[in-house]
Formats: structure tokens, C-alpha cells, sequence
């Protein structure tokens, strides 16, 4: 159940590392999901889908990776910045 | 496209630790030790606290800090046993209380005339486990009428807390509960778990709670 407050969390981080103007080109949140974290991977996948496709951001996709132990966190965000590639 | 990745390695939950870090701080400053009651609903910590108020707020100052999701039925229940007021938290829909929440509710709390802050959590075994709310400890609570497996179908609350209190004792000669098994599940999770057998009806067990409450505060002056 508390994986909606999780996503806000994530949601909020994601606001402190990246400037407002730019949310809406965040294209990906990963996240690392410890076994022992008390989080429901598929719970937390569901409620990020929902928060990260609606303002202020726009068609980002969580990427959770499941690890050993009770860590929680936000490891990368990728943002496309918009330019044609080199 | 010209994708860049940001390095972030950010706990999830730095903000709310940071949060409860300070509250810690506050109530050390203060000696006021905070126990974090979490249980199911209906598992009575409500009415373990109505004892506690009604046998111990002569001589302690208690102070509380009560979480639902909706209503404030328990601060009102609470409000009977003591003069002083009940800060309820009403979550709107958020199944655990954070440490925002109590560092707020601590503003209206006088921690200089407090010896001893209780806080009643959302009834939920899973969401407020994982949410360090600066308390001293955790105390779970689980009543016979639950079943014995209770610790170890809610494993991380049972982890979390370092007490643990068997309500409704009375009701043990009607029900189909093996109080040893429950213990021995318990500590099969948490080793350290120091128990509790109350029942708020008989007042049955009521007096190692109070003894070790007023042990408690009398550590921290």
C-alpha cells in the first residue's frame, strides 16, 4: 500500500536532480528494489507508470532492478535533452 | 537523440530519515523518550493507551500523538483519560504516518512539561514499518483473536520493533491461540523481542507495562 507514498519519494528526488523546465524530458527513473525492502516491485512499477506520464513530467518509464537486502533508492535518471546525437 | 544519464544513488527514504533525525534530536533534548505503538486495526492500541493514560497520567506527563486515516475517533477516546491535548493526524487516505507528520505535531507538544511521547499508528502491519518516525522504538501489538503467525506473515514490522504486546489475554480461553507458539514465531524473526501479555478489559498484565513505561522515562531523566 505504501508504495504510492514510495513513488512520490522517487517522484520528488527526481525534481531536486533535474531543473522544472526539463522534467518532461526525463525518459527514465531506475531504481534498485531490495528484497528485504518491504516494497512490492510491481506495486511500485504500477504507481510510478501512473505519476511519471502526467505533469510535470510526460512519458518517463521506472526501471527497477531487484537486488539483495533492504535497500531503496533512485540510482539514474536519463534525460533527453532534445539535440540529435553527435 | 542526445539521451544523458544523471547519477543520483539517493535513498528513497533520505528526506523522511532526515526528518526523524531531527525529531530524535528534539525529544533527546528534551529526555523524552517516544514509543511508535503499530498493529493491525483493532488490535487495540487504542485501549492500551486509555489504561495507560487513565493509570499513569497522574504521575507522568504523557503526551500522544495519534494517526488515522480517516476521523479522529482515537484522540477523541484518548481526550477522556488526560488533560492534555491529543494531537490527531489524519493521514486522508496515507497508510503510515512519517516523520514530517510527527515533526510537525511536535510544535504543539510541550516536550519541556512531557515525559514520555506515545505514537499511535495507522492500523496496518506493512506501510508503517518501513517509516522511522524518530521514535525511540516500535512497539507492535497483535491480539490472540489473530492467530499465532501473525510475526511471520508481517516479518519486517516484527524486525522493526524491539516490543511486542499480546492483547486480549482475557479472550484466550475462547479462542484457538497457542500464546508459546506466537511467542516462539515472534522470535524466530526478532530474537530481542521483549513481550508484553495485557489485556485492557481485566487490566491482566497491565503492571510489567507500567513498570517498564516508568522505567522507561526514569533512564531518560
Amino acid at each position: 500500500m505504501h508504495e504510492m507514498s514510495i513513488a512520490v519519494e522517487v517522484c520528488s528526488i527526481a525534481q531536486r536532480h533535474v531543473p522544472r523546465d526539463e522534467l518532461e524530458n526525463i525518459v527514465e527513473v531506475g531504481l534498485e528494489v531490495g528484497d528485504g525492502s518491504g516494497i512490492e516491485p510491481d506495486s511500485l512499477e504500477f504507481w510510478l507508470e501512473s505519476m511519471l506520464t502526467h505533469p510535470p513530467f510526460k512519458a518517463a518509464k521506472p526501471v527497477i532492478k531487484r537486488v539483495p537486502g533492504d535497500v531503496l533508492r533512485v540510482s539514474y535518471l536519463e534525460v533527453d535533452d532534445g539535440r540529435p546525437d553527435d | 537523440m542526445a539521451v544523458r544519464t544523471i547519477e543520483v544513488r539517493e535513498r528513497v527514504m533520505a528526506k523522511n530519515d532526515e526528518l526523524a533525525a531531527e525529531v530524535r534530536r528534539r525529544l533527546a533534548a528534551h529526555r523524552v523518550p517516544a514509543l511508535n505503538l503499530v498493529s493491525g486495526p483493532g488490535a487495540g492500541k487504542t485501549a492500551l493507551l486509555e489504561r495507560t493514560l487513565e493509570a499513569l497520567g497522574n504521575d507522568l506527563q504523557l503526551a500522544v500523538v495519534t494517526g488515522d486515516v480517516q476521523t479522529q475517533n482515537d484522540a477523541d477516546r484518548l481526550s477522556r483519560y488526560t488533560d492534555r491535548l491529543v494531537q490527531a493526524v489524519v493521514t486522508g487516505g496515507a497508510c503510515h504516518l512519517d516523520a514530517r507528520q510527527i515533526h510537525t505535531s511536535l510544535d504543539a507538544v510541550e516536550l519541556d512539561h512531557t515525559d514520555l511521547l506515545f505514537i499511535e499508528n495507522v492500523g496496518n502491519l506493512v506501510c508503517p514499518a518501513s517509516w522511522d518516525l524518530g521514535e525511540t522504538a516500535k512497539v507492535v501489538l497483535f491480539a490472540v483473536t489473530e492467530g499465532e503467525d501473525k510475526p511471520v506473515k508481517y516479518p519486517k514490522m516484527f524486525r522493526e520493533a524491539r516490543y511486542a504486546v499480546l492483547t486480549k489475554v482475557d479472550l484466550l480461553p475462547f479462542v484457538p491461540f497457542e500464546r508459546d507458539k506466537a511467542v516462539a514465531m515472534a522470535r524466530d524473526v526478532n530474537p530481542n523481542l521483549q513481550f508484553f501479555f495485557t489485556s485492557a478489559v481485566t487490566q491482566e498484565g497491565l503492571d510489567g507495562w507500567f513498570t517498564f513505561l516508568r522505567e522507561l522515562v526514569a533512564k531518560a531523566q
